[in-house]
């Protein structure tokens, strides 16, 4: 009697504890970010408040008018501040930019990395058993060990400090691993239906457009959100190749708002939030693909 | 005929693979072997005419300078901690995900967010939770009585340290459960049967079963995990430039220090070759391990 009843207890209970735990987790997951957008939403007088609160007493959109309308901030507020760099100003400009790289380099790593993973997997020709194996290693190489020399060779290209050098740079670290994201998934589409177009005397090309892409667009599109993904959040490349102030991406400039005496953390919370907001929709649409491209091995973190 | 068509069809092959041979030379190829080069020259770079050979000068350089051998313990500090606690609730992480429950998938979709917020964002949102006078945790920790002080979270050496780890940890965990969670989705039911039979505790089912079954893929994920977190530069420098002072310094922010702020380029690349070394051995342990070569023989 006593086991029996401990044991239908124990069937309610666990599935209990669990949510209990799911749930806690998924706090901590989201509660950064819930954070920063309660924070964007607050009036510079309610920033310190304490008790702190996670609904704004007022709130206010003035952050977000800042950065978008570009409002200069601190006007004339001290002497020697040049109101011509006040970092709001330039916002939308770094949201452009950023959306103009990640968007530059994802298409031409998809690009050529999906004519060379099916030229991989459908060809024969001496070293092609390499560019998996060059795919790998060059995808662990850190962006680190990359930036100097590449910021060498944008120098010499006349490139340094325009959007090209960011697109180039991006490039070198989202080929590797679309290549070899790809790579695996052209590996594991049947062959069938496209030898039979080919007896059929469909041309190579022909075959490639409407039947290898179609049925490799899974890939492709887990491939493309990884390269966007890497590519819109990168730092390093930006603060390492980008020097006037209009020409930052996004991460670049926004850390630009620490500068100053007085940090005003309502607009970095707004900008925080405006920055994570193109990858949330993006994640939210592609889920399914992103979970299938971790699958495939294509994880670059 | 026959062999023209071939000759003819091969030729749209190696086509197809140009322009990725000439992007992975010029953007991957050349700054890999730059690098070394750098490593072993004096370079300046105000003055692109004025490098010189420096010999080994570089590498006696970083050997000799206690700041990097103190980058590198923090870094295999840094590393090692984050691997275990990542491994550790990531693996509790996909069990918890994998139990069939109404609405799981909801919560195994969640899991993603982390790897796709900004670096950058995550840093800002800390620094703000994290504040000493106005942040949340403190106000949270004080009012559940943990502290009665302030905890300066990113201005003490130690804490700086804890912080980022927690960050690194937060971020990344994602990683290690999802690719556990599909390990653990592939692993036959009947295994679990027979000791079901034989009254086995939970324990002892994971011990026995399922923790055999997921060696493999725990030693690739460590592998790849190791490898790319000792060489993170952005989780640790956006949270606190490598401070207070430098106890947060790994090797990625040695080297960008040394290139950016001290002009000495042909140090950073030095540190990057060190770096690489470090990378290709456990590059050589996880191709030995995960033997693709193999397979991949079409």
């Amino acid at each position: 009697m006593n086991s029996q009843f401990g044991h239908a207890a124990l069937k309610v209970i666990k599935p209990a504890l669990a949510y209990a735990a799911l749930l806690l987790i998924s706090y901590i997951i989201c509660f950064p970010l819930i954070w920063a957008l309660s924070t964007s939403l607050k009036p510079s007088s309610e920033l310190s408040a304490m008790p702190p609160r996670i609904i704004p007493q007022t709130m206010t959109l003035v952050n977000y008018k800042h950065l978008i309308t570009g409002k200069q901030q601190y006007f004339g507020a001290s002497q020697g501040y040049q109101p011509s760099s006040a970092p709001p100003q330039h916002f939308m400009s770094w949201f452009l930019n950023s959306c103009i790289v990640s968007g530059g380099s994802t298409l031409i790593s998809i690009v050529v990395s999906t004519l060379a993973a099916y030229s991989v997997t459908r060809f024969r020709y001496p070293g092609r058993r390499l560019v998996p194996y060059f795919s790998l290693l060059g995808y662990m190489v850190p962006s680190i060990i990359l930036v100097f020399p590449l910021f060498m060779v944008m120098t010499r290209l006349g490139l340094t400090d325009s959007l090209w050098s960011l697109v180039f740079g991006y490039v070198s670290i989202t080929l590797p691993f679309c290549m070899w994201l790809l790579w695996a998934f052209f590996r594991g589409l049947p062959l069938e239906l496209e030898e039979a177009a080919l007896i059929d005397g469909a041309s190579r090309l022909r075959v490639f457009f409407e039947i290898v892409i179609p049925s490799a667009m899974p890939g492709i599109i887990a491939a493309a959100i990884f390269s966007l993904i890497v590519s819109w959040n990168d730092f390093l490349f930006g603060r390492v190749f980008m020097n006037s102030i209009e020409q930052l991406p996004l991460t670049v400039g926004v850390m630009l708002f620490f500068e100053g005496v007085h940090v005003d953390w309502g607009l970095l919370m707004a900008s925080a939030v405006l920055m994570t907001v193109p990858m949330a929709i993006l994640f939210m649409l592609m889920q399914r693909h992103l979970v299938a491209g971790f699958g495939a091995g294509a994880v670059k973190g | 005929m026959q062999a023209d068509w071939k000759v003819a069809d091969n030729r749209l092959g190696i086509l197809f693979i140009l322009p990725f041979v000439l992007a992975a030379l010029v953007f991957m190829v050349y700054p890999v072997l730059d690098a070394v080069r750098m490593a072993f020259f004096y370079i300046d770079p105000l003055n692109p005419t004025g490098d010189h050979f420096a010999g080994f000068d570089n590498f006696r350089f970083i050997f000799s300078d206690p700041l990097f051998w103190k980058s590198f313990k923090n870094a295999a500090v840094w590393t090692g901690t984050s691997i275990v606690l990542q491994t550790l609730i990531g693996v509790s992480l996909a069990l918890l995900l994998h139990l069939q429950l109404r609405g799981i998938s909801f919560f195994r979709g969640l899991l993603l967010f982390p790897y796709i917020v900004p670096t950058v964002v995550i840093a800002l949102t800390w620094q703000w939770m994290l504040n000493p006078e106005v942040g949340i945790v403190n106000y949270a920790l004080k009012r559940a009585g943990l502290i009665s002080e302030n905890i300066y979270w990113l201005s003490t050496p130690g804490m700086a340290m804890i912080s980022t780890i927690m960050l690194n940890v937060w971020k990344y965990t994602p990683f290690v459960t999802i690719c556990v969670l599909a390990r653990l989705q592939t692993i036959p039911l009947e295994l679990y049967d027979a000791a079901a039979v034989d009254g086995a505790s939970l324990v002892r089912r994971f011990l026995d079963i399922t923790l055999p079954q997921l060696a493999e893929v725990l030693v690739v994920v460590i592998v790849f995990r190791t490898i790319w977190t000792f060489n993170k530069f952005e989780e640790i420098y956006l949270l606190t430039r490598g401070g207070p002072g430098t106890s947060t310094f790994n090797l990625a922010i040695y080297s960008f220090e040394q290139s950016i702020a001290n002009l000495k380029m042909g140090v950073g690349a030095a540190t990057g070759v060190f770096m690489m070394c470090l990378l290709f051995a456990g590059s050589v342990i996880y191709i030995r391990l995960f033997r693709f070569d193999e397979e991949s023989t079409p």
